[in-house]
């Protein structure tokens, strides 16, 4: 019996690893493909690209699956670093997992499986499709716990008809007990942490080897009086409490920067206005699949947050959000994802 | 791989340590720890020890005691070895292991391709010589293939190099290292015989304590330090000295040593009846390395279409470790550059794996897998069919 072919990304980690084996049990022809992407190393972080691969191909081998490596890096450089490091330039907070699976793992993954000879893709994303009327939607993990469909409204209803993601049917807990059951290398590995390339490292050393540092003040916002010195506007986030090199007494929240003057405002009030806003302006909208007609959905602002409802005002070039209560405000160049039900809809990026 | 005996055939890339090699250096972890530069008699006896050892290592190599620095290993050997170029050329080969490669690449250098066994001609050499060459550096043997290079010959070119400088009143120093991290247990590194002016050696390669070396310098070559500070090691390496290491590396190179001439017959004959073994089985098989002048313990053999790696990963999961090619290459996901400068296309150099045998092979275990080896190797083979 010979199934559909697909090719699955295999990272290495135990989700993709139960997603291959998976596949191979219900008949597919299965190939593994380990999507080399980044291999810097950065200071006080080695780069485990090498041991990844080599954890990847070792389950394809225990499947007796092929195993390809796709070559990644040039694109992934330009579309999801250079992106992020350009946001970050521009004062915004990007969401560089969201750009990955936008324009490397379902496109440029997609494009470059379907040429080899695949049907489908598959990855070990916690989400799930739904196919109904030749339409193909995002829908959420089973495990609420572990949704991953945030990092995927990006991602075009066109590619989600060729995408499987058979672990999203099952909880993290049951993932790995399908790993240890089948005896797979990866069955006990630690889950990576944070943007795969970042690391453990942090985003702020991340910048620091792409962006030069550059004295600035902070800036009490009540007093207006000057209170310390950061290193760079750039490194700051509205909300933020920690990293400001201001000691003692109450935390301070930034709540405002200006990257022309690098200045970073602060204050210590957590009831100040700017921090908390009913009112959120999306642009950049991208819809999975057809543009929904309701006026209310519950929307999502950050991954794992909670689902909160908002009324959904469709502009000519964007999406204005109001919510019932007021809640944190969410920084720019975030992105916001909207839902009906436990379909996800698509969203936009913060402004 | 639980409750399966480990088949160990990678005796080219660690050696377990001699049980008679721990039992040496034991004393001085914890007992004798005192560092050999104290004053007090305690101190003074360790000092003799490390002394002593010194002493056994050079006359193990027929070299004279103060002509051997010790290192933290073959690389650093190595680099130690390329001081003796100030400004001047250097002359390697294009299968040296990276860390002579390396150390080459920061000097105008010639590389001396090797021929398809992976041996490279001491005419070869001769034709790389330039007025300005200050070292020759050549490996006694090559870590992948197992191919041994005529060191005398090599030997011989240098010094008579030497010579019709001398006598056109050229003052342009010229030496020749060699590094014998591999092969020292199964070829004699007598210095004076050799004719060289540097050798290298690894105590990690021949059931030793790893990161510890030496480096065997003639008293007429001049070096310059890598790491200096309390001037220890003739001002050359300094640092409180690894006197367990050296201790252990000692014992470790005596022990191979003595053992040279039977160990060197007995892999030769495990290794041999492997190689007929997979002829048999694969008559398309390519073998690497030198027919004649080969390291007895290696084998180094190509499946042409297979993927070597594939390979190493089915073995494991059988309890049989064998690798693709050097370990360093290995963990850098890159094809290695021996096997392409011997000749090797892609798809015969992507097949490849490297056995090397030692003290852990007996008849049985060899037998053993070289039946698991063919078993994976032929299951390979059909599902790249399908």
């Amino acid at each position: 019996m010979t199934g559909k072919r697909v090719y699955v990304g295999m990272s290495g980690g135990v989700d993709s690893s139960v997603t291959a084996a998976l596949l191979v049990e219900r008949g597919y022809d299965v190939t593994g493909v380990y999507m080399k992407n980044w291999s810097r190393d950065l200071p006080g972080m080695k780069c485990p690209w090498a041991e990844d691969l080599a954890d990847a191909k070792r389950v394809a081998v225990q499947l007796g699956i092929d195993f390809k490596v796709f070559d990644f890096e040039n694109e992934y450089r330009h579309k999801v670093v250079d992106y992020m490091i350009d946001e970050y330039k521009k004062g915004r907070t990007p969401n560089p997992d969201v750009m990955c699976n936008q324009e490397v793992k379902f496109k440029l993954f997609l494009d470059a499986a379907l040429e080899d000879g695949a049907d489908m893709i598959a990855t070990g994303h916690y989400a799930r499709i739904i196919t109904r009327d030749d339409l193909a939607y995002l829908q959420m993990a089973l495990d609420a716990n572990k949704d991953q469909t945030y990092f995927l409204y990006r991602v075009s209803g066109e590619a989600l008809k060729r995408v499987l993601f058979p672990i999203g049917e099952y909880t993290k807990p049951q993932v790995r007990d399908m790993a240890k059951e089948r005896n797979l290398f990866t069955a006990s590995k630690k889950d990576s942490q944070g943007i795969c390339f970042v690391g453990q490292i942090g985003i702020r050393d991340f910048l620091r080897q792409y962006v030069e540092e550059k004295a600035g003040n902070i800036i009490d916002k009540k007093s207006g009086k000057i209170i310390g010195v950061h290193e760079g506007a750039i490194f700051y986030t509205i909300g933020q409490r920690h990293g400001l090199n201001v000691g003692g007494g109450l935390p301070y929240y930034v709540i405002g920067k200006n990257m022309d003057l690098n200045e970073v405002y602060v204050t210590t009030d957590l009831n100040d206005g700017a921090l908390w806003s009913n009112q959120i302006r999306l642009i950049d909208i991208h819809w999975i699949n057809s543009h929904p007609k309701a006026s209310q959905y519950k929307i999502r602002v950050r991954h794992r947050a909670p689902l909160i409802m908002a009324s959904l005002d469709y502009s000519n070039d964007g999406l204005n959000l109001s919510l019932e209560n007021s809640d944190r405000q969410v920084a720019s160049g975030q992105s916001v994802v909207i839902y009906d039900g436990d379909i996800c809809l698509g969203g936009g990026i913060v402004v | 791989m639980d409750n399966q005996e480990i088949i160990y055939l990678d005796h080219a890339a660690a050696t377990p340590m001699d049980g008679r090699v721990l039992s040496d250096m034991q004393p001085y972890f914890c007992d004798l720890f005192f560092n050999p530069s104290s004053p007090y008699a305690p101190a003074v006896g360790v000092r003799k020890s490390y002394e002593e050892a010194r002493h056994r290592l050079a006359s193990a190599i027929g070299a004279k005691p103060s002509e051997i620095i010790l290192t933290a290993g073959a690389t650093e050997s190595i680099n130690l070895a390329f001081t003796s170029v100030d400004h001047g050329h250097a002359v390697t080969s294009n299968i040296e292991h990276a860390s002579v490669l390396e150390c080459a690449k920061q000097h105008d250098h010639t590389l001396v391709s090797a021929d398809k066994y992976g041996y490279i001609s001491a005419q070869a050499i001769k034709q790389a010589i330039k007025p300005d060459t200050q070292l020759v550096s050549i490996s006694l043997a090559n870590n992948e293939l197992g191919t041994i290079q005529p060191i005398r010959e090599i030997a011989e070119i240098v010094k008579n190099e030497r010579l019709r400088r001398l006598q056109n009143s050229v003052n342009t120093p010229i030496y020749f290292h060699c590094d014998a991290s591999q092969g020292v247990g199964q070829i004699d590194v007598n210095v004076s015989r050799l004719g060289i002016d540097m050798l290298t050696l690894n105590a990690g390669k021949i059931y030793g304590p790893k990161h510890v070396g030496l480096l065997w310098v003639s008293s007429h070559v001049e070096l310059r330090p890598l790491i200096v500070g309390g001037g220890q090691e003739r001002n050359l390496r300094s640092g409180t000295e690894n006197v367990s290491g050296v201790i252990g590396f000692a014992k470790a190179l005596e022990l191979v040593c003595d053992k040279r001439t039977f160990e060197t017959k007995r892999l030769e004959g495990l290794r041999d009846y492997l190689q007929s073994k997979f002829v048999q089985a694969f008559p398309d098989m390519i073998v690497s390395g030198h027919p004649k002048y080969r390291l007895s313990g290696h084998l180094h053999v190509s499946f042409p279409g297979l993927d070597g790696e594939r390979l190493v990963f089915l073995l494991e999961n059988r309890g049989v470790l064998i690798t693709t090619g050097s370990a360093c290459a290995a963990n850098k996901n890159t094809r290695s550059h021996v096997l392409t400068a011997i000749g090797l296309q892609d798809f015969e150099a992507d097949g490849s794996i490297r056995i090397t045998l030692g003290h852990l092979s007996n008849e049985n275990n060899v037998k053993r897998a070289a039946e698991i080896i063919i078993e994976v190797v032929r299951q390979e083979y059909e599902r790249v069919a399908r």
